[in-house]
């Protein structure tokens, strides 16, 4: 009963994972760990906004203007992830520089300083770099006896891709082809280890004030600006969660500052709902509706 | 399964070809303004291409296309299965398993007294049985891509009972660095005609989810289904979801037989539904 080996490619896989045979998979079986194997936030609030948790073999994008809490988000997630059910290691990939060092220890509970052992960091600064990094997470993850002391890799986070994007590309059709060419190649990677290693795949975005030619894009009002995640619709078409972190323009929510709130723009296991949520001195943190 | 059975010879005569048209049931998409649009809902034998703006509810109809081809015939369905490719990882199985729930909480709803069926019956509207009779596949490159379609010949050759072929999306690895454009489109225009013929050899629906890109033309970006003109003419019927303020609308851009049309649908908890607000009247959710 074993199927015939499929015809050979007309060219040469982008995937350096030895070729299987198609082989459905009954989603009933599936069932379980998809339930299961959810990423908590940490917080109640925002776990039932999410359903449970960041999903896993998934990329969630959490899009938003500077200083609307993605990075203390990834920070966040990066030392929930080992003391989670998933117990797990973290690669926090990113490309603004210098890594937030400071902020991840005061973040981290003064009990476990140990936690800090399971989140492993790696700078990207250019698209290639983050691929070739990328293709050697591929082996790390593939082989994890290779580092007993650790736990395997299950979260991997990238703050972020806009940043990435920033040199090197202008407005011309061509180079606009090329860059998305770029997002679909990043994307199939992620998307890749995420569903091989069960993976949560997280990604922050940055924002862009809403432009003619975006139509489709999600828009969203932040900060008194109309603004859309960056990168345009062919990054929006390569994620499969998207996280939309907004502020009000008037400073009248708790405690004084501006109120945030966290989206659901789109998602395929989720509807459209939001949650407000406050950023303390120890995290990111939904809180219940004020108003009536 | 009725008249539409063909004759030993497999030759058909016009009058055959109609009869065997009219015997033919469609696919429910779950919402009776979008199926009237469809001209019942999605064809077997043919393929439908469906495009759309990320979010606008592509993978929400082609999971529920999954769930409705299961349909028991006693209850108007196909009491087919459904094999599912999912190239983007956006097939959430909890997912699935609600819009099962929702299917089977509307059929009951529809028969009142199937609750008395014999208990064969009510064993078929479970919401597990429903997840067990997709066959999924999670393709994570074009290689694969090309791969699982081939090998779905096969496939569908010994499990005749699948009505539906999803691929959510036809696209994603597509857009890649495929430097040789040319190479693509004989790849892409390939795998169209094999899907054709799958649809017609096995009598069932296929159904391309298409992503939208933007496109710049004549001094201005425009949105555009992804893979370029060479991929359009593969489809038989083609439609485009879209956002109308608030509402999500279906636009029948290409069939051979319908008029061009455009309804309103919604996604729901339960899934894929019509829009139920008095006189269409918008709601803002916010």
């Amino acid at each position: 009963m074993r199927p015939p080996a499929p015809n050979p490619p007309p060219a040469a896989s982008s995937s350096s994972y030895s070729r299987r045979e198609p082989r459905p998979e009954n989603p009933l079986l599936l069932l379980p760990s998809c339930r299961a194997a959810k990423l908590s936030l940490g917080c109640p609030l925002l776990d039932r906004l999410l359903s449970g948790g960041l999903p896993a073999a998934s990329v969630t994008e959490i899009a938003g203007e500077s200083a609307t809490g993605k990075t203390q988000l990834c920070l966040q997630l990066a030392l929930l992830a080992p003391q989670s059910p998933l117990s797990a290691s973290s690669l926090f990939l990113h490309s603004d520089l210098p890594f937030p060092l400071q902020r991840l220890r005061r973040l981290a509970p003064k009990s476990r300083p140990d936690i800090l052992d399971h989140v492993l960091v790696a700078a990207a600064h250019s698209p290639a770099e983050l691929l070739s990094l990328l293709a050697r997470a591929q082996l790390l993850l593939s082989n994890p006896g290779r580092s007993p002391h650790r736990r395997p890799i299950r979260l991997i986070l990238l703050d972020s891709i806009a940043s990435l994007f920033r040199a090197d590309f202008d407005a011309s059709p061509a180079d606009l082809r090329r860059r998305s060419a770029l997002f679909f190649k990043i994307s199939a990677k992620l998307k890749e280890l995420a569903y091989r290693h069960k993976c949560v795949v997280v990604v922050t975005n940055q924002v862009v004030d809403v432009v003619e030619r975006d139509a489709g894009n999600t828009v969203a009002w932040s900060s008194g600006r109309r603004v859309s995640p960056a990168l345009g619709i062919a990054w929006a078409n390569c994620v499969n969660t998207r996280l939309f972190l907004t502020r009000e323009a008037d400073g009248d929510g708790a405690g004084g500052s501006a109120r945030r709130r966290m989206r659901v723009a789109f998602a395929p296991h989720l509807p459209e709902q939001s949650c407000e949520f406050v950023i303390r001195r120890d995290g990111v943190f939904g809180i219940e509706p004020t108003e009536s | 399964m009725g008249s539409g059975e063909n004759n030993p010879l497999g030759a058909q005569n016009a009058w055959d070809m109609l009869s065997d048209e009219q015997s033919q049931k469609h696919i429910t998409t779950g919402s009776g303004d979008l199926n009237n649009i469809l001209g019942g809902g999605i064809h077997c034998k043919e393929v439908t291409e469906i495009g759309g703006v990320p979010g606008v509810g592509k993978t929400q109809l082609g999971i529920q296309l999954a769930i409705n081809v299961q349909i028991p015939m006693q209850y108007g369905g196909l009491g087919g299965k459904a094999v599912y490719v999912d190239t983007e990882g956006s097939f959430m199985v909890e997912r699935v398993y609600q819009i099962a729930e929702g299917c089977i909480s509307d059929i009951l709803e529809h028969f009142p007294h199937s609750h008395e069926k014999s208990s064969s019956s009510n064993k078929q509207l479970q919401p597990e049985h429903f997840l067990a009779d997709i066959y999924y596949f999670r393709i994570c490159s074009y290689a694969e891509q090309i791969a699982a379609i081939n090998y779905l010949e096969k496939f569908l050759g010994e499990h005749k009972d699948v009505r539906i072929v999803i691929i959510d999306s036809v696209t994603f690895h597509f857009r890649q660095d495929f430097d040789d454009l040319a190479l693509r489109t004989r790849v892409l225009s390939e795998l169209s005609l094999k899907l054709m013929k799958i649809a017609k050899a096995y009598n069932l629906a296929v159904v391309l989810l298409n992503q939208v890109t933007t496109k710049f033309t004549e001094g201005s970006f425009q949105l555009t289904l992804a893979l370029g003109d060479s991929w359009s003419h593969s489809c038989t019927n083609r439609v485009i979801l879209y956002w109308n303020g608030n509402e999500r609308y279906a636009y029948l851009d290409k069939s051979p037989s319908l008029p061009v049309a455009s309804a309103p649908y919604a996604v729901t908890g339960k899934g894929v539904r019509d829009v139920v607000s008095s006189n269409h009247k918008r709601v803002r959710v916010t």
